[in-house]
């Protein structure tokens, strides 16, 4: 038992002595001489490892080739979605530019910073990022390329706060395009998306404002300046008010899309802003109201004269055709019948009826 | 050990050997999971020392004409370990999940001393954070891979300690 024990570990020993060996001999072996070995491994015993192991590698290069080819579809799609932002930024900054120019003077650029909070539903006022130091005072009108945004409501030296026309407190004088109707904008007490809608109240029964008509800014009560843009008629609101009218307002200004604002100074308020909202609405209607009346006085005119000449005319011809009979010694001749004296001739008919015959 | 466990263990060695050439290149990890020493130390605890020894040999041999490194490090590796694992069964292969754990480990690190000094032929910084870095966490992470498989396959396996 001992002896065959003792003969099993010579075996184990011998065994692994001549792995070791021949494991030696395999790494000392010059590349030449161990290819050929390890060739024929991979083409008999190992081939189906090989094939195993070629075929794991493909399907990572394909998950791998795979992953980078969502990456790189991923960062297109962000590199065009910042493109979208940057050209839906570009287009707002070329607004404000564009607003800046036609109203030349008078307004502080700023960056609108929206702060809602966390209770509230709708945006209600914004920080913007200039203050007094820059010249922003309370109340001065806030607005966009797009029309009126909100009024100041408190001016720190480096920054201001601006309610916005969804503030429970805004205000606003208004009127029609044509200046036909007059009336408040309040904001409208609504949820969802009527939340951001305005009210245009206090519009005379009389005045019937039509679905589209653009509302601006009257002027009256000197915080905004006459002619900005608020927004334009959706509805008209069903309310107990007997004598005047209530409209719902769709305002032309979002202010989730507001970035940059322009704050109008006092005395650019006190001098008005022109028709930088409206130019076409307003000066259309002015002019067609000027046209309309030169028009009139010009027809009054033409008339008067050409009634002048006419009668001209006629005395001229009547003392012509006399004067010619008188020399011919002609009896009286019958009286024209062209029509320009068709009145005379019926008077004179008439006249003749009610003369009385002689006697015979 | 009876011919039905000795099918048993071919196959759940040739399970591994699979899994080798599989799991290993999809995963790609830096320190992989070496499924051969795995199947290497659970054959040669069911062999005698030099049989052990032979079945690490061809299993290197394997493991050498397919890899791109020197050929026969592995052989040469896995017969000391396979020779060393059947030797040492009795003390170290218990039926002790952690005992297995540190005894894969100790395996697999030292198969890797033993491949890549022979491999190397000299000593440089890589070799060092080879040999000091990457190995032990190759090891750890076959350690736990052969953990869950001896716990998965506990049912099939049957373990003797002698």
């Amino acid at each position: 038992m001992a002896t065959a024990a003792r003969y099993g570990s010579r075996v184990d020993a011998g065994l692994l002595v001549g792995c070791v060996v021949l494991s030696l001999i395999a790494v000392v072996l010059k590349d030449e001489d161990r290819e050929p070995i390890a060739s024929a491994l991979r083409r008999s015993v190992v081939a189906p490892l090989v094939g195993l192991q070629r075929g794991a590698e493909r399907w990572r290069s394909a998950w791998v080739t795979s992953e980078q080819r969502q990456l790189a579809s991923d960062s297109i799609a962000i590199r065009g979605i910042k493109e979208q932002a940057a050209l839906v930024e570009n287009d707002q900054l070329r607004k404000i530019v564009g607003l800046g120019s036609r109203l030349e003077w008078g307004f502080i650029p700023a960056e609108a910073v929206h702060s809602a909070a966390p209770s509230e539903d709708v945006v209600t006022n914004m920080t913007l990022t200039a203050g007094s130091v820059a010249g922003v005072q309370r109340y001065n009108p806030v607005v966009a390329p797009e029309g009126l945004v909100g009024v100041v409501q408190t001016a720190d030296p480096t920054m201001s706060v601006a309610i916005l026309y969804t503030s429970p407190d805004f205000r606003a004088s208004a009127m029609s395009a044509d200046a036909s109707a007059f009336g408040i904008v309040y904001p409208h007490t609504g949820r969802g998306s009527a939340a951001y809608m305005l009210e245009l109240r206090g519009v005379p029964t009389r005045v019937q404002l039509k679905p589209g008509t653009q509302i601006y800014t009257s002027g009256l009560g000197g915080t905004f300046p006459r002619g900005i843009s608020i927004g334009t008629v959706v509805s008209e609101l069903k309310t107990t008010e007997p004598w005047t009218r209530t409209y719902l307002l769709r305002p032309s200004v979002s202010p989730s899309h507001v970035t940059t604002v322009l704050v109008l100074t006092a005395q650019r308020v006190t001098q008005g802003t022109g028709n930088v909202w409206g130019a076409a609405v307003n000066t259309d209607s002015a002019t067609r109201r000027i046209v309309a009346a030169n028009d009139s006085m010009a027809r009054q005119a033409a008339l008067i004269e050409a009634q002048a000449r006419r009668a001209a005319l006629d005395s001229v011809r009547r003392a012509t055709i006399d004067s010619v009979r008188r020399s011919l010694g002609a009896g009286v001749a019958p009286e024209p019948t062209d029509a320009r004296d068709t009145t005379r001739a019926r008077r004179d008919s008439t006249r003749a009826d009610t003369i009385r015959k002689r006697p015979t | 050990m009876n011919w039905t466990g000795a099918v048993r263990t071919m196959l759940v060695c040739a399970i591994l050997i699979v899994l080798h050439y599989t799991l290993r290149p999809l995963l790609a990890w830096r320190a992989s999971i070496d499924f051969l020493i795995v199947a290497l130390l659970l054959g040669s605890v069911r062999l005698r020392p030099g049989a052990a020894a032979v079945y690490g040999f061809l299993l290197g041999l394997v493991a050498d004409s397919i890899a791109v490194s020197p050929f026969g490090a592995a052989a040469l590796a896995m017969s000391i370990v396979g020779f060393g694992a059947s030797w040492l069964k009795a003390v170290f292969f218990a039926d002790n999940l952690a005992l297995n754990g540190f005894f894969l480990f100790l395996a697999k690190w030292i198969f890797d001393l033993i491949f890549l000094i022979v491999g190397h032929r000299a000593i440089d910084p890589e070799l060092a954070m080879q040999i000091f870095v990457w190995s032990p966490l190759a090891a750890a992470v076959t350690a736990l891979a052969g953990v869950i498989v001896l716990s998965l396959l506990k049912p099939l396996m049957d373990v003797r300690t002698t």
